[in-house]
């Protein structure tokens, strides 16, 4: 029981969004198939959020099993079912839970066991549960006071205004809506302004031109250098939102980095691009004639073309239209979607 | 900020929780409960001789580890089960400056319920008379002291288990009530006990009897320094309970 240490000085933020295992150190990272070799030891380990062989289990029951990665600056989503795992792993990186193996670090220390690692973290819980009798400006000063903030009072201010509250402030918590009270629980867990979030549902109950402007503040402070973790069941926000995303399905890291990147190395699942052109039946004959494509489909006046690599379609289009002498008007892939990867990515296992 | 300054801010917060309306008004209604079998005794003249068993029966076995009870569960269980814990658990502060003060506020509030109740019921009962009074005072000092050690008991019990009403309850009604009345070795680990030894040190000789005496102090204290240092302990190892 001795009194946390003094905060070490900041360290110059890391590059951004999620690295993961063994995985090579310029991977936008793969999708965790099952040639993808086991995770080891952290790639990154001067990176704010560490992962080295992370499990968790009650009993009998594994909720996170062998998770590795790191996180850098940046926005990474954390997706994943219900009972997957995303709260344990975001209570464990909050301190909250201890890993029944492996360690978990922020900003180079133990997460569990270490009050002085709060100093770093802005935590928002996913459950509602706030000290309903404060105001909501008592309840960021609170937050303030007990960061041991040299001024308090201007701290809070300084939050309030910052998620857009101040019409509110002195009204007690238990009176606020849901989408109040995940603003005023943000306010409180930016107050000493942490370069480490972690935020578990935190769109959950806002309006749409709150969750916009939540948004923005969070791509800010995203581009001031935070690391920024976020949980969240709704696709389109990770899709709009995240620089990277982390996949947990049954309590194992299914894939970590770029979605886009990680639906391009899903070679096992072919790709669909939407073509429109001068003459898509034209193309579409030329198209099956090419080894990479083996499937080409005119429906409601659309050509759909089913493909093995996305890359070799890429080169191929251009010459493929031009030797068939149509122009092409329109070249989009139509899979590559997040929904899409998770989908993938969760009903394959 | 100094860590005096975040214990009086938790203690603040702390107290403002404790006195929800509902929550004071059942309190005050248990604490008003020796007042009013007092009054009852009082309307049929004065019962000297039954003061130091109607304080013990009444304030020291019943109303005061019921109103312990609620304070120090409440103090920080309730925080934990609801989720308000996390707010100040994710904070750079050790531990003890967490417990400390809800064991001082939930101990203060019930000492501000109970050594009045005290000093009333014995009144009521016993009358102003120089005996009678010193045995009062004696068992309000008793009863100060005790509210403190019961609560620190409550508030470790609730950083333990999620169950730490139940137990706690236990602890009142099975160890101190029954068992202690059937081995007096387990009297040791009575708080109960503690505040008689008390009282019989403070009270005119011979009025109150205890098997832990004077020691009472010694062991009240102990009781309070350790069992907040193991709330402590505990509370730093605490795991969220899973929602996934």
């Amino acid at each position: 029981m001795t009194e946390p240490e003094p905060e070490p000085e900041p360290t110059p933020p890391p590059p951004p969004g999620p690295t993961s295992g063994p995985a090579p150190s310029n991977a936008a990272l793969s999708p965790a198939t099952p040639s993808f070799a086991p995770p080891s030891a952290a790639l990154e380990p001067g990176q704010p959020i560490v992962l080295e062989r992370v499990s968790r289990w009650y009993g009998n029951v594994v909720a996170v099993n062998d998770i590795s990665f790191s996180l850098g600056s940046g926005i990474t989503g954390l997706l994943g079912p219900n009972g997957a795992g995303k709260s344990t792993l975001l209570h464990m990186l909050a301190g909250l839970l201890r890993p029944s193996s492996g360690r978990v670090l922020i900003a180079g220390r133990p997460a569990w066991h270490e009050p002085s690692t709060y100093r770093r973290i802005g935590l928002v819980p996913e459950r509602e549960a706030v000290h309903a009798f404060l105001t909501g400006r008592e309840f960021v000063d609170l937050a303030a006071r007990l960061q041991r903030l040299p001024d308090p009072a201007k701290a809070t201010e300084r939050a309030i205004a910052t998620v857009d509250l101040e019409s509110v402030a002195d009204r007690a918590v238990g009176t606020y809506s849901k989408g109040m009270r995940q603003r005023v629980k943000i306010a409180a867990a930016l107050v000493h302004e942490p370069p480490i979030l972690l935020l578990d549902e935190p769109f959950n109950g806002m309006d749409p031109r709150q969750r916009l402007h939540m948004m923005d503040l969070l791509r800010s402070m995203a581009a001031a250098g935070r690391t920024i973790l976020f949980s969240s069941h709704i696709l389109e926000e990770v899709e709009r939102l995240a620089d990277g995303i982390l996949v947990i399905y049954a309590g194992r890291l299914a894939a970590a980095g770029d979605y886009r990147e990680i639906r391009r190395l899903m070679t096992d699942r072919p790709h669909t691009f939407r073509v429109r052109s001068s003459d898509d039946r034209r193309l579409a004959s030329w198209f099956l004639a090419e080894p990479a494509v083996f499937g080409a489909e005119l429906r409601d006046n659309r050509l759909a073309v089913q493909v093995s690599e996305f890359s070799g379609f890429t080169r191929i289009v251009a010459r493929v239209a031009r030797d068939a002498g149509v122009r092409l008007f329109e070249v989009a892939p139509t899979d590559d979607s997040l929904e899409s990867v998770f989908e993938y990515l969760v009903t394959r296992r | 900020m100094s860590l005096a300054d975040i214990m009086l801010t938790i203690g603040a917060v702390t107290g403002r929780s404790l006195l929800g309306r509902r929550r004071t008004i059942l309190m005050v209604l248990l604490a008003g409960a020796p007042v009013l079998l007092g009054l009852l005794v009082r309307l049929g003249g004065s019962r000297p001789n039954a003061l130091p068993s109607a304080l013990d029966g009444l304030v020291v076995s019943s109303v005061l580890p019921l109103v312990a009870l609620v304070f120090g569960t409440a103090a920080l269980g309730s925080e934990l089960d609801d989720g308000t814990a996390v707010h100040i658990l994710t904070k750079p502060i050790p531990r003890w400056a967490i417990v400390v003060p809800k064991v001082a506020v939930a101990g203060g509030l019930t000492a501000l319920l109970m050594v009045p109740s005290t000093i009333l019921a014995g009144v009521l009962i016993g009358g102003l008379g120089g005996t009678q009074l010193a045995l009062t005072i004696a068992f309000a000092i008793a009863v100060l002291f005790g509210s403190f050690v019961y609560v620190a008991i409550f508030v470790a019990l609730s950083a333990a288990t999620s169950r730490g009403l139940v137990i706690g309850l236990a602890y009142s009604l099975l160890w101190e009530g029954l068992l202690s009345g059937a081995l007096k070795g387990t009297q040791l680990f009575s708080v109960r006990e503690y505040i008689r030894g008390i009282a019989s040190v403070l009270a005119p000789h011979g009025t109150v009897t205890s098997i832990v005496g004077g020691n009472g102090f010694v062991f009240a204290v102990v009781a309070i320094v350790v069992v907040t240092a193991l709330a402590s302990w505990r509370l730093a190892s605490y795991e969220i309970r899973a929602s996934e």
